[in-house]
């Protein structure tokens, strides 16, 4: 990898340099044959020239020396295949709000090829997932530009919002690359390289071959025509996006963050101007997803397009949009995890609730108790470092998404946790791997931690510590809290009331999380729905509960009724990881079936239980979980996209929804299935939704 | 901007030697780790501080570097994935070997045979390179010779190619031999996949090979196949060839490629183009002629037939839309009809014309491509399903030509219809194929799934049963197997619910674990002893939910079940199997293909503590 990336940038030096030695040639000529004096007078307004249109083409060259100092994500390394290849035998005509393919070879009257992402784009309702909330209008009329057209504007008095909002577009411009397919190979060279396939060696030479090539010639095309000011290819001389944040200065994630944006683009004289304001850098940032989807790329012309005009005022109607990964029952790289929130980002969704460490593995390696990895993790490679997992939030914010860290505590919690007699502390978890283990927890294995042992707590202290601090300040934090198995405490202690016991456990460790906060208590406390959260012992002012049970069980409306705020994850609608049989070889499968992206569509559990305004405050948001008993990182992208899309949209904007079962009006098929492209574009290996057919004749198969 | 380039890449440098470096250290580290493993007596590897001292064990006497060392001798069959049907024994040493120095040594009756033991040879050396966890090379190694001896010159492979291989691997002082014997070169093909089962890589350099096995095996059923749709979403070829990488890890030996539907038209028929012209979803989203004939080799290689369907006359439609403009007529009729309820089980809608003649003229071209792609004795699959009899009782072209042969419009005439298709159909690739290869004797016969055509009370009189084979898609508790096998058909058995992989994502379907698909045992034979009756069966991935982004996944490790249910027919349930399933799945992940997760990662470390 690290040998390619070093042949590109020496070659396209190269390039630059043959450009240059024909003029210093002449220089050297003309001193010789005139007088030195003109010849430095030559010399001199060249340089000025020079540096004249350097300084007038910054933004240009800016936008190339982002491309190129991006680190390329994981994904990238399939890139030799266009994810969503030219279908030149098709064109497209909008009929109805909808857009009809024609065999392009019948085409007599000899017209211009539309693909159909330029079709659909103009052809009914606008094509944003999650959809606008209040207002979105787009001109039919579209124009072609280059990704080298594109230009930041930052409006902002807050030094920190305008460095987050550099970040935030320098991800936008790697993405509209990525969407202009500037780093794939072209459709022929697919083609040859398949044909000579079998002979395995010549088909490697190839590959690299065209590989230096394409990475290289947009680039040298740039430059030239970024020197001299040659003529550009599209409608456009610029696309400006000035981002406005006036607001607040606000970087940190909190609850209440103003999420909410306007999107404005006015068109004037070869430029256009998107012009997107919001109250915080969130909006702003949610701003620019739905600006990324305003542009497209259009494979007849091999340019982005975009609207003339549009306005476009948004917010969420839901403040926690979450989606939670499992990384102990598998391991999931960091890379997958960037990857992950980069979609959740395009999607809006605004929580990674990271169940980073349970039962089976502690990947985590804590600064503080470094042995909880040593002894928990699966290997030394397959654990997350601070730098990780610092990595991983800044990464986060710059698309909008908090990340949440959990510990689950005291129940799933065993393997990590063992070391504490041999280093005095006693045992700090209890049950570790029992068998037989239906007895004592779930799942294998068994593991609860001891909830009388005061450097249990001490531990979990300097971890929410740890977190706090690789997280940044916030209002929320997540404490585990379910599934307790009070017959695992029964054989070490004889209290009558176990659940005491776990009630206890819990105000202690949020005490110790308040500790842990600078002794000052988090505004939202997160636990897991369970027989404790029936109880009333811990206060509705503070703890918020994750209900996961059935969306019709009693549970949900004791919640709201005893005065809780609560996210919905339940099991029947949320739980994407449902539907793969057993894993054990006894047991059932605990909750097929698999969900399908229409019913996490439809769910809509404030509406089932009809819900007052005031209970309706009281839903804080909802999130979509993946538990990765049977998942790794070989298919976590196809069990979380598009499923998580749905639920994006779901929270953000909460369409309306009179239809039966199972049934999903046309207009969102044809408009998840474009976001669906939209990820595959990006590199996220997104489930199809139907077959292709149904995606190019929009409409026919439902 | 030039210097930061250098700087950057100098920086790329040194990042890359301070990993470099890096590595190093942390493999010094893990080479400490003085973890030794055991085989305890009910054949489960187990750390040495875990093995339960009350459970009246006797201490083991092998230790074992790691769990993946234990697991290659542990058991009757070790990591061997299917199990050997035959004699198996290994030893529980191992040597400890680079696979540099295997040297090869090939004795085959004619150039082709040897050219292509040769390949295996080369096939086989790059899969064990993939096993390497640290360094492959390895400073003083003991040479591995490899002796692999056919007899037979042929390379045809179809339901009658012997399969059987016996394999011993004996190590002296100075090195270790490895002598295969086969009939075929498919033989000994499968016998270094087993081969390839008793390595493992090692936690310091290099691979360590069981020392000593003897292993007979065949094959139960003849035909082990997989079912791949390229049509309700397009597969690019790189994908086809994994999963082709795929079957050969798990002694697969036939592709069923139906590629074609009425989606789409993928394929490239070199006598009619328009065919993938008007019915490609894209350019690129396409097969040539070139693509096909190298995959069929590729296969070839890795011991799988690609058996071509053309499904006929339902499940056809986009494609063939070109007719009335070039004076052909209507070939497809009902063509992405709406509403499709009315025209179609499936959007979009299409079904051939069986009354128009020039529509069996294509047909005839189509087939005659597809005879070219493939070996001689090669045959094709008719398709044959799901015919909407409405489509054509709704389309006043067929109905008024009906009337006047004579033809009232019952169900009856419309099946005798639908028959004769298939009929001329047949008549037409056999004289295809007389023409092409006159030195294939016997007419090959054609397979069709199972279908009202195929209804066990008037099959007799519609489909003579020495041309037709069936290929059955009913649940397991569905008679006609057996009603079918009685009147002396041949069958392929796709078990509905418990090989269609494309299940439990739509509608009220559910998913089959690979616990599930690995019990679908399949119908006996009821008369023994004569002819093989049940040639096999295909888990099928129909590909309506799934596209490049989730095929493995969806496809793998669970296609392994069933290959073990084919090869071995084992009569112990999945559960015995599920040791050497979880490292047959380790080593496709080796190999490249991305399967998915079948249990927490703990459950594989810690044998026995997930049950």
């Amino acid at each position: 990898m690290c040998n390619i990336e070093c042949c590109k940038s020496r070659k396209t030096h190269n390039t630059t340099k043959q450009q240059t030695f024909p003029y210093l040639r002449y220089l050297f000529k003309m001193s010789l044959a005139v007088s030195l004096r003109r010849a430095l007078l030559v010399l001199l307004s060249g340089a000025i020239f020079i540096l004249t249109v350097l300084y007038w083409n910054q933004g240009v060259i800016k936008t190339q020396a982002y491309s190129e100092a991006q680190p390329r994500l994981h994904v990238q390394r399939d890139r030799n295949i266009d994810p969503i290849p030219l279908e030149k035998s098709w064109t497209y005509k909008c009929d109805h709000d909808r857009c009809v393919r024609v065999n392009y070879h019948k085409n007599e009257d000899n017209a211009k090829r539309v693909s159909f992402i330029s079709c659909s784009m103009t052809c009914g309702d606008i094509n944003i997932w999650p959809h606008p909330t209040s207002k979105s209008l787009v001109s039919a009329h579209t124009l072609r530009f280059s990704v080298e057209d594109v230009h930041l504007r930052l409006d902002s008095p807050h030094r920190d919002v305008r460095k987050q909002l550099k970040l935030a577009f320098d991800w936008f411009i790697k993405e509209l690359r990525q969407i202009q397919r500037l780093d794939y190979a072209s459709h022929t060279d697919e083609i040859s390289m398949a044909a000579a396939s079998v002979s395995e060696p010549s088909f490697r030479l190839g590959l690299h071959k065209t590989d230096t090539d394409v990475a290289e010639s947009p680039l040298a095309g740039s430059l030239f025509s970024a020197t001299f000011g040659s003529h550009r290819v599209g409608d456009l001389d610029s696309l400006q996006v000035k981002l406005s944040v006036h607001g607040s200065d606000q970087l940190n994630f909190n609850l209440d963050n103003d999420e909410s944006y306007k999107l404005s683009t006015t068109y004037e004289h070869r430029r256009i101007l998107v012009h997107i304001t919001a109250q915080t850098f969130f909006g702003a940032r949610h701003g620019l997803s739905t600006l990324q989807q305003l542009i497209w790329y259009d494979d007849e012309e091999r340019l982005l397009r975009t609207y003339v005009s549009s306005l476009i005022n948004d917010e969420p109607k839901f403040r926690y949009r979450g989606l939670m990964l499992d990384t102990s029952r598998h391991f999931f790289s960091v890379d997958a995890i960037k990857r992950t929130i980069s979609a959740m980002g395009l999607a809006k969704l605004n929580r990674f609730h990271w169940h980073i460490t349970d039962a089976q593995s502690f990947p985590y390696i804590s600064r503080n108790y470094p042995e909880l990895a040593e002894h928990g993790a699966y290997s030394e490679s397959e654990t997350y470092s601070e730098q990780d997992v610092r990595e991983v939030t800044e990464f986060a914010k710059i698309f909008g998404v908090q990340v949440l860290l959990e510990v689950d505590a005291p129940a799933h919690a065993g393997n990590g946790w063992d070391w504490g007699p041999k280093r005095g502390l006693g045992e700090l978890s209890l049950c570790i791997n029992q068998q037989p283990w239906s007895f004592y927890c779930g799942e294998p294995p068994c593991g609860q931690l001891n909830p009388k042992n005061n450097h249990t707590y001490l531990i979990l202290q300097r971890l929410y510590e740890e977190f706090l601090k690789l997280t940044g300040p916030t209002d929320i934090f997540h404490l585990g809290g379910d599934e307790v198995n009070l017959d695992c405490w029964a054989q070490y202690f004889n209290d009558t009331d176990l659940r005491g016991l776990w009630c206890d456990f819990m105000l202690q460790s949020n005490a110790r999380l308040k500790l842990a906060n600078g002794n000052e208590a988090l505004r939202h406390v997160v636990v897991w729905s369970s027989a404790l959260t029936n109880t009333k012992c811990l206060p509705n002012s503070q703890f918020v509960v994750q209900v996961w049970g059935g969306s019709t069980w009693q549970e949900n409306y004791d919640l709201l009724d005893n005065g809780y705020n609560v996210i919905f994850s339940h099991v029947d609608a949320w739980y994407l990881d449902c539907g793969f049989g057993s894993w054990r070889a006894t047991g059932d499968a605990a909750c097929s079936p698999y969900r399908t992206w229409q019913n996490v569509y439809k769910h809509r559990p404030w509406e089932r239980m009809r819900l007052d305004n005031k209970r309706r405050k009281q839903v804080l948001g909802g999130e979509a979980c993946l538990w990765t008993e049977q998942v790794d990182e070989n298919q976590l992208d196809n069990r979380l996209w598009p499923r998580a899309a749905a639920l994006a949209e779901r929270l953000w904007s909460d369409p309306n929804d009179d239809h039966d079962f199972d049934i999903v009006p046309p207009e969102v098929f044809r408009r998840i299935s474009l976001f669906r492209n939209r990820l595959v574009e990006l590199g996220i290996k997104a489930e199809a939704l139907f077959p292709k057919y149904c995606v190019q004749n929009p409409g026919e198969c439902i | 901007m030039a210097f930061n380039r250098y700087t950057r890449c100098y920086l790329a440098l040194l990042l890359c030697a301070a990993v470099a470096v890096a590595d190093d250290s942390s493999e010094e580290s893990s080479s400490t780790i003085p973890s030794k493993w055991l085989c305890d007596s009910t054949d489960l590897c187990l750390p040495e501080e875990e093995l339960m001292p009350g459970l009246g064990n006797i201490q083991p006497p092998h230790r074992y570097e790691s769990q993946r060392d234990c697991r290659l001798s542990c058991g009757k069959y070790g990591a061997i994935w299917p199990m050997p049907t035959g004699e198996c024994s290994l030893s529980h040493d191992r040597v400890h070997f680079d696979p540099w120095k295997v040297r090869f040594n090939v004795v085959a009756p004619n150039a082709v045979t040897t050219q292509f033991l040769r390949e295996t040879n080369r096939l086989f050396v790059s899969n064990l390179l993939k096993e390497c966890t640290r360094n492959c090379t390895l400073g003083n190694s003991k040479e591995v010779l490899v002796k692999a001896t056919v007899n037979d010159s042929s390379l045809v492979l179809d339901w009658s190619t012997d399969e059987s291989y016996m394999m011993v691997v004996r190590t002296t002082d100075t090195a270790s031999f490895v002598d295969i014997k086969a009939t075929t070169v498919y033989g000994a093909r499968f016998a270094f996949e087993t081969l390839s089962n008793l390595v493992t890589g090692s936690l310091s350099n290099g691979l360590l090979l069981v020392s000593a096995a003897r292993v007979h095996d065949r094959p139960v059923y003849p035909h082990r196949g997989l079912l791949l749709d390229t049509a309700r979403n397009f597969l690019p070829l790189r994908y086809l060839r994994s999963t082709l990488d795929a079957m050969a890890a798990s002694k697969m030996n036939v592709l069923h490629w139906h590629v074609v539907d009425t989606h789409s038209f993928p394929l490239e028929i070199t006598r009619v183009p328009e065919m993938q012209r008007y019915g490609a979803y894209s350019n690129a989203q396409t097969y040539s002629r070139i693509d096909a004939v190298n995959l069929v080799k590729y296969a070839r290689l890795r011991g799988i037939r690609i058996m071509m369907e053309i499904d006929g006359p339902s499940h056809a439609g986009n494609g063939w839309q070109w007719g009335p403009s070039a004076g052909l007529g209507n070939m497809s009729v009902c063509l992405n009809q709406a509403p499709w309820r009315n025209y179609c089980v499936q959007p979009p809608c299409g079904q051939l014309n069986p009354l128009n003649d020039h529509m069996y003229a294509v047909l005839k071209e189509i087939l005659e491509d597809v005879a070219e792609l493939g070996a001689p004795e090669e045959t094709i699959h008719m398709g044959g399903d799901e015919v909407y009899i409405p489509c054509w009782n709704r389309t006043e072209e067929i109905t008024t030509q009906m009337k006047a042969r004579g033809d009232d419009l019952s169900e009856a005439s419309f099946l005798r219809l639908w028959s004769q298709f298939h009929q001329r159909n047949l008549n037409a690739w056999d004289s295809i194929n007389q023409r092409m290869y006159p030195s294939v004797r016997e007419p090959k016969p054609v397979i069709l799934w199972s279908s009202r055509l195929t209804d066990p009370e008037t099959i007799e009189q519609l489909l003579p049963k020495e041309r037709f084979i069936i290929q059955t898609w009913v649940s397991a508790l569905d008679p006609l197997n057996r009603n079918l096998l009685q009147r002396g058909y041949r069958l392929l058995i796709s078990t509905k619910d418990a090989w269609y992989l494309d299940h439990g994502f739509w509608g009220s379907t559910s998913y089959y674990n690979w616990r599930k698909v690995y019990d679908n045992a399949l119908p006996l034979d009821p008369h023994r002893g004569q002819e093989r009756q049940v040639l096999g069966g295909e888990v099928c991935m129909w590909s309506e939910y799934v596209d490049q982004n989730s095929l493995e996944a969806r496809i793998w490790p669970r296609a392994g079940a069933a290959a073990e249910r084919l090869w071995s027919n084992p009569k112990s349930s999945a559960n015995l199997a599920q040791r050497r399933f979880y490292r047959y799945r380790e080593r496709l992940i080796a190999r490249g293909i991305h399967p998915d997760a079948v249990v927490p990662h703990w459950c594989v470390l810690h044998e026995g503590q997930c049950l």
